[in-house]
């Protein structure tokens, strides 16, 4: 029985520890509320770190073009995601016109924006060691693929 | 036994004193901000952009397109009918606070100005859209625009970075029929 209990406690020790690990790049938390012509709600909410690893996995020829043409702006993405941690929260852009509003923000160690429109409303979160994860995997892509 | 005690307690002294100073010493100055900002109540638009100098500071040498390479743009005197825009800039550093240019017509009125360190451009034009510019450029940034060795070459990295240690400066104002535009700089990361 106490066996039992210390292999119980190991898998729940592992599972607790797997979790932390997964979680610990933060949450991307995508909320679209769609108004017309009928209401859908579509709210994700998964760990960041998921994000990179599912890149890695996906064929270099599936991102076409896309590996290639960041290449060369990678000097200037990573030094703007670096420099963008560093820096407090702030709002970046916030543009108003007739029926619409658009902020892209940085908030704690997350880039947020936030679409409001007639039609829909939608809120995106990510935080940016995922996102500049996920930019390194893309544009290493263009090493790995064939042509 | 006595003496030790004393340097003891110098040496307490001096690590509290050092202590005490040490956060005002190492405190990272305040963040410094370039804003955007265009209204058109007409249309009810508005755009508003907050960038941390630092950030455009960082990021600014990175790019390598067109004429931008490592912080520093490329003038082709082509580009600008042969007018040698460093040999201006140059000039109107080394000069006394002056009005320069100003050129009066029937509907537009032009001054160019240098006063109290800075650059100062006035447009007015009374035509039908009633337009009115107005540009503030620090001397400082100019002498860091000029700060490269190369003749044909400003360097904007540098701007960036002296006017990220210059004051709360109102760069440009343009207000015209419908549209009302600022580009100022400050410590406070929104535009309130």
């Amino acid at each position: 029985m106490i066996v039992l209990g210390k292999v119980a406690l190991g898998i729940a020790g592992v599972a607790a520890a797997g979790v932390g690990l997964i979680c610990s790049e933060g949450m991307i938390e995508v909320n679209m509320v769609e108004r017309q012509p009928e209401a859908h709600h579509v709210y994700v909410l998964a760990p960041a770190a998921v994000v990179p690893m599912a890149v890695h996995f996906i064929p270099s020829h599936e991102f076409g073009h896309a590996s290639a043409e960041l290449q060369p702006w990678m000097p200037t993405i990573r030094a703007a995601l670096d420099q963008l941690r560093e820096v407090d929260d702030v709002t970046l852009v916030d543009v108003t016109e007739p029926g619409q509003h658009v902020v892209v923000a940085k908030k704690g160690g997350s880039v947020v924006v936030d679409v409001n429109d007639r039609d829909e409303t939608v809120h995106v979160s990510a935080p940016i060691r995922a996102i500049s994860s996920t930019i390194e995997q893309v544009a290493a892509a263009s090493h790995d693929s064939p042509n | 036994m006595r003496k030790g005690l004393q340097s003891l307690a110098a040496v307490c002294l001096s690590a509290a004193m050092v202590a005490g100073t040490a956060p005002t010493v190492l405190a990272a100055p305040a963040e410094r901000y370039l804003h955007i900002k265009v209204d058109d109540p007409s249309k009810g638009e508005s755009v508003n952009v907050n960038v941390p100098l630092s950030m455009a500071e960082k990021i600014l040498p990175t790019v390598n397109k067109g004429s931008l390479h490592n912080g520093h743009v490329t003038i082709g005197k082509a580009d600008l009918n042969d007018v040698d825009v460093r040999a201006i800039l140059d000039a109107l550093r080394t000069a006394q606070d002056n009005e320069f240019v100003a050129v009066k017509e029937k509907d537009q009125e032009v001054r160019v100005a240098k006063s109290n360190g800075n650059i100062i451009v006035h447009v007015r034009d009374s035509g039908k859209e009633g337009q009115k510019v107005d540009v503030t450029v620090p001397m400082k940034v100019v002498d860091a625009l000029l700060s490269t060795a190369k003749e044909n070459e400003l360097d904007v990295a540098a701007a960036l970075r002296a006017l990220s240690d210059a004051g709360d400066a109102l760069l440009v104002t343009v207000q015209d029929a419908t549209q009302h535009v600022r580009i100022w700089v400050d410590s406070h990361n929104t535009q309130d």
